[in-house]
């Protein structure tokens, strides 16, 4: 079979681009708690099996939402905490005790297990670790003599029952592999990502910080998916700063538009504007019409995406203005008249305060250390570029953008400080 | 090595081959030669000149950005406009130790001056955003004079 993967881009090539990666890289879940969030719900699933309830209960214990995507971000307006989201798909025998009772059954058996804190909550059951990690269990059912993982889920908020409990259909793997199979691995995305981590890694480990990892097994794989990372941020940083209440556009509605606006071979900042500008052009469709939009799961007709946001036309042309602002935000970074000493004040407005300033320093320094040691290379066009994405841009197009003069050390000096 | 320094006809040949994009011309009044082009070393692009006479083989060329107009940071602790010389009237980038004798007019323009003054540059644009110049180098004490070797590291 002739089968070609595609190349893409060095995200860290293009100058706008190596600010939306380095922040795309400051957000997502780093590879050492990925792996930990692996061993955390095969742990679960091992806690509940033995226990006398779900003993042999227990079919299926998969990822769903972003970390079956790889496009995990840290949660809301935070830094550091990460919410993991698993399907326990269980056995039908536990169908007939309904919805409250199958997710007060989940607390039950995991009311022991050695987190922080255990809390039920209308979908599912989370647990909350030390580091602030938060590992989301859905209980859910398969629903027999249809397509791969369609399943049913269970909605109640409790404390008792209530007429409002009822199952939601769902199909969060048949999601997943549909988004995976409309963003390929692009190995630019991917090489640049892994060496990426693992200079980070490195550098934590030579301050003492961490272990190294053998590999890093996880990277974002493509620009369709670093562009949704950079959405879900920014998402969450308006709703964080403008003190919005109620639900935001859902993680699952936002990544079946990075698959559907994927191209490979795009800049992620193309990535990110195609991106936004399916996302409006849909909602002004739809409110145009003065309806909501309605999103369903290209595997699953009866989940839809959309069953709780938007609640009115009203909340998603708050959103569509949202996105506006953000492409209107990158055209202007993107701009030959934009002066430096702006970009961190629209990064900010845009990702949130510490996340730019700390992607912004790491730039800085590892420029800066680089021109000290004259390990950088030049462009044909007068610009300069870091060891590290040399390294990862495919070699056929190095001899196009790469100029042969090399590098020679030498200090700064000046006139005195005034 | 060769006994003379790089004559103005072999760094323009050198400039040539190395930054096509770079016009050149023989400032007869100046009495030096002078390449004008782009460089874009990270978010803009700048125009910049590189001036140089034969009587420049020890202080080094003259490199000054035409356009657009350098931005300062009153109050820095690096200074308003770190690493130039007449900062206040018509800034040139100080772009080697004269202490170092990292310049000599046996070394080419295109291979030393150039891409010493998209270094320049790049740490400029991330002092901008930073305040910090992250690109090494020192200043002088407020004594200091231009291309003397006082102080040296």
């Amino acid at each position: 079979m002739n089968f070609m993967r595609p190349t893409g881009i060095n995200p860290f090539l293009d100058p706008t681009d190596r600010y939306l990666a380095e922040i795309a890289f400051t957000v997502q879940l780093p590879p050492s708690l990925h792996a930990k969030a692996d061993g955390r719900y095969a742990a679960t699933r091992r806690h509940l099996e033995a226990s006398a309830f779900f003993a042999d209960g227990i079919e299926h214990f998969y990822p769903q939402g972003s970390m079956a995507i790889d496009a995990t971000i840290s949660t809301r307006g935070t830094d550091d905490e990460y919410d993991i989201d698993i399907i326990a798909q269980l056995s039908a025998r536990y169908r007939r005790l309904g919805p409250l009772e199958v997710l007060k059954a989940l607390e039950d058996a995991l009311a022991d297990y050695p987190v922080q804190e255990v809390i039920r909550q209308t979908r599912c059951v989370t647990l909350v670790y030390g580091d602030r990690m938060h590992l989301d269990i859905s209980p859910g059912f398969r629903d027999v003599g249809t397509d791969e993982r369609c399943s049913h889920i269970m909605h109640a908020k409790g404390p008792s029952r209530s007429d409002d409990d009822h199952e939601v259909p769902t199909n969060a793997y048949g999601f997943a592999e549909w988004y995976k199979a409309r963003t390929p691995v692009e190995l630019a995305v991917q090489e640049a990502f892994r060496r990426k981590w693992e200079d980070h890694l490195q550098v934590q480990a030579d301050a003492d910080v961490d272990e190294v990892p053998d590999q890093t097994p996880f990277v974002v794989k493509n620009m369709a998916t670093l562009a949704l990372q950079l959405l879900k941020r920014f998402r969450n940083i308006r709703y964080e700063w403008l003190g919005r209440k109620g639900r935001m556009a859902p993680s699952v509605l936002l990544a079946y538009y990075a698959a559907r606006s994927a191209t490979p071979g795009q800049t992620l900042t193309d990535a990110l504007l195609n991106l936004c500008a399916l996302i409006i052009r849909d909602i002004e469709t739809a409110s145009t019409l003065d309806r909501k939009l309605s999103v369903r799961n290209p595997t699953h007709y009866d989940d839809v995406f959309t069953d709780r946001w938007p609640d009115s036309v009203q909340q998603q042309n708050e959103f569509a203005a949202d996105l506006r602002m953000l492409v209107e935000a990158i055209k202007t970074l993107r701009s030959e008249r934009t002066d430096p000493i702006e970009i961190p004040g629209i990064l900010k407005r845009l990702f949130g305060d510490y996340v730019v300033t700390d992607s912004i320093r790491r730039m800085a320094k590892a420029t800066g250390s680089s021109i000290q040691g004259a390990t950088q290379s030049y462009t044909k066009k007068g610009g300069l570029l870091v060891p590290a994405v040399v390294a990862a841009t495919p070699a056929l197009a190095t001899p196009k953008i790469i100029s042969p003069v090399a590098a020679t050390r030498h200090g700064f000096y000046g006139d005195p400080i005034e | 090595m060769s006994f003379m320094p790089h004559t103005i006809e072999e760094q323009a040949a050198a400039m040539r081959e190395d930054w096509p994009s770079f016009g050149y011309r023989f400032d007869v009044k100046r009495d030096q030669a002078v390449w004008l082009g782009p460089v874009t070393p990270h978010n803009r692009t700048y125009l910049i000149e590189v001036a140089y006479g034969i009587d420049q083989v020890l202080e080094g060329p003259s490199v000054r950005v035409i356009s657009p107009r350098l931005t300062r940071l009153p109050g820095n602790a690096e200074g308003s406009l770190p690493h130039v010389y007449n900062r206040d009237r018509d800034p040139v980038l100080c772009l080697f130790d004269p202490a170092g004798a990292q310049w000599t007019g046996w070394r080419l323009i295109s291979k030393t001056t150039v891409p010493w003054a998209i270094d320049w540059l790049t740490c400029y644009e991330f002092w901008l955003m930073t305040g910090v110049w992250d690109g090494g180098g020192r200043h002088p004490p407020s004594s200091g004079r231009m291309f003397t070797a006082e102080n040296p590291t």
